[in-house]
């Protein structure tokens, strides 16, 4: 079995009246991402502060990078690295005089902490600003920078309280790159996300929160297998007959989504090769098809069919 | 990051190098921290610029206190006000150690630290410690203001006056215990700076600072003499004349001791608190 460099068992935390998480158990093995993934409020960022030492949990335990959170505290935070949802730069001072002071810290002597932050924000498109306060430095900038901060100390866990919230375009993809080369390296990473194209794109296994709730767990693939459906959608040419269609539709078992005949079809498909069954179904009565495509359920369809049911419950 | 194909972890020591530093680094690094915000000298003169309106108000409005019967003879007011301003404007500078967290608290400097493995404690006392050195220059400009243009020169000399320099100093730095707490549980600078204003005026005016409390109306009395800062002016008031009694002034130093053990406990707990 892989190693476990997070691994937290039935975690509850309450703010007098609310329940900011509840139970909440996940494992996550070394040199993978795990997405944690909920809209606001959800207890994404409660979940990484409690698993990076800042809040006590009510009840349950939970250990990273081997080490238990209550009882070797210390020795959790020699081992991560932080990028909270909000900004946590000193902008009284340089990106440089920023790293620097971390890296001094964390225990790295003078000289050691200007090179480490000299590489730093090289790797990080900051060289150019590095003697410039953070305060004029823009969102994408001062993200970059909080996020090298995190990294000063070789952490072999990162926790990123969503990274990309509220960062243009351009930045988020060159902060989804830094994260794809992090995980390369063998470090682990949690990330949180209020986006499924993020979880998707990065994530090997995603947790998905809603009201401090565990609602669902698995792989993207799992997640969508489980709850999405595939859809096949398909144009008929003016000459076809949608009735004929519909009705051959039918006698092969296929449950189309229209109720009338019409050109266009929606139809749900269970395994990949059920879109052959349309095809013939189609063929059988000699009509002809000017557009089809197959619908993957996108996790987006994951998180509403979730967070429906269990606002319904 | 366009171009690189190196990687941003990993590049050059092993993950465990690093293992940590001791408090003494972390407050001294916390500590030189702060300090580069004295290279920006307008926050110093912005600071010394009230002290110093009033030293000259003061000095002028209340000089027929002197001549009261009530007035020690042979004392010039000068001597007799300045050492009340070390302590009231070292009190006053107390406030500035809990903007400086509320700051941190505010900008995520705090919240960056909090996911680190050092002491808490430590910053809290690299916050005290600077506001100390902060409030050593600007108490050692007024007193050289003073000396200079009002002729203020007390009894004690040198060393009395460097006497009553260290206490208004011990006594700033226990009431930036209570600061640091509240910053850290209200983490509001305008409800902060209220507070401070609110608590410091009415105990600076009844008390020993600018009149002989004999000479204060009834009540007013009454409050100044059992107001704390009525035992520090005194204290510093004893020092700098060259006539100290020293119950006040280990009073002074075991009740500054004392907020400053209390502040620190509530403080610690209030800032690890996300
Ligand atoms: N310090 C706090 N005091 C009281 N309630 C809190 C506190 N922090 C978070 N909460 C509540 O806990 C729930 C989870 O919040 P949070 O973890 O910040 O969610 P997310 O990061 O997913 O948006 C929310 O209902 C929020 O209002
Ligand atoms: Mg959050």
């Amino acid at each position: 079995m892989t190693e476990l460099m997070i691994e937290a068992e039935h975690v509850r935390k309450v703010f007098g009246d609310v329940v900011a998480l509840d139970d909440v158990s996940l494992r996550v093995p070394k040199g993978t991402v795990m997405g944690l993934l909920g809209h606001n409020g959800a207890g994404k960022t409660t979940l990484v502060n409690v698993l990076t030492t800042v809040l006590p949990a009510e009840s349950g335990r939970a250990s990273v990078a081997g080490n238990d959170l209550t009882t070797a505290p210390d020795k959790v935070r020699s081992s991560i690295g932080v990028t909270g949802q909000f900004a946590s730069v000193d902008e009284l001072l340089t990106g440089r005089q920023n790293l620097i002071l971390v890296a001094r810290l964390l225990g790295a002597s003078p000289g050691q902490a200007r090179e480490r932050a000299s590489d730093l924000l090289e790797l990080f498109d900051l060289a150019d600003a590095a003697d410039r306060k953070a305060s004029t430095y823009s969102g994408g900038m001062k993200r970059r920078l909080d996020l090298a901060t995190s990294l000063l100390g070789h952490p072999e866990v990162v926790f990123l309280d969503e990274p990309t919230t509220g960062l243009d375009p351009t930045s988020r993809v060159s902060l989804w790159e830094i994260v794809e080369r992090l995980v390369d390296d063998g470090t682990t990473v949690l990330l949180t996300t209020q986006y499924m194209e993020e979880a998707d794109r990065l994530a090997d296994s995603i947790t998905v929160l809603s009201n401090g709730s565990v609602v669902a767990a698995g792989t993207a693939a799992e997640l969508k297998a489980d709850v999405g459906q595939r859809t096949v959608a398909v144009t008929l040419t003016g000459e076809s007959d949608p009735a004929a269609a519909l009705e051959s539709l039918r006698r092969k078992g296929l449950r189309p989504m229209n109720e009338k005949p019409q050109r266009a079809l929606t139809i749900p498909v269970g395994a990949a090769s059920d879109v052959a069954v349309v095809v013939r179904a189609l063929d059988d009565v000699d009509a002809e098809v000017s557009e089809l495509n197959v619908h993957e359920p996108t996790l987006d369809d994951v998180y509403l069919a979730l967070t429906r049911t269990k606002t319904a419950a | 990051m366009t171009t690189t194909t190196e990687r941003p972890t990993r590049t050059d020591a092993p993950a465990d190098a690093w293992g940590g530093t001791s408090m003494v680094t972390q407050i001294t690094v916390l500590t030189g921290r702060s300090l580069r915000a004295l290279r920006d000298p307008r926050m110093l003169i912005m600071s010394i610029l009230q002290p110093l309106i009033m030293l000259t108000l003061f000095s002028q409005v209340f000089r027929s206190v002197a001549e009261s019967p009530n007035f020690p003879k042979d004392l010039d007011y000068i001597d007799y006000l300045m050492p009340a301003i070390l302590v009231t404007t070292g009190s006053q500078a107390a406030m500035w150690a809990g903007v400086g967290l509320a700051n941190d608290l505010k900008n995520g400097a705090l919240a960056r630290f909090r996911t680190l493995p050092i002491n808490m404690m430590s910053v809290l006392a690299a916050r005290s410690l600077f506001d100390m050195v902060r409030n050593g220059l600007q108490l050692s400009i007024l007193l050289i203001a003073a000396t200079l243009l009002f002729g203020f020169g007390p009894a004690g000399g040198v060393l009395g006056v460097l006497a009553a320099l260290a206490l208004a100093l011990v006594i700033g730095w226990g009431l930036a215990w209570v600061f640091l707490a509240l910053a850290a549980w209200v983490r509001n600078l305008e409800v902060m700076q209220m507070i401070g204003m609110v608590a410091m005026f009415p105990l600076m005016f009844a008390s020993s600072a600018f009149v002989t409390t004999d000479s204060l109306p009834g009540w007013l009395r009454v409050i100044a003499e059992i107001n704390p800062l009525t035992y520090a002016i005194d204290a510093s008031r004893g020092l700098a004349l060259g006539d100290p009694s020293w119950s006040p002034v280990f009073g002074a130093l075991i009740t500054s001791g004392v907020i400053a053990a209390v502040g620190a406990v509530f403080a610690f707990r209030g800032v690890r608190k996300p």
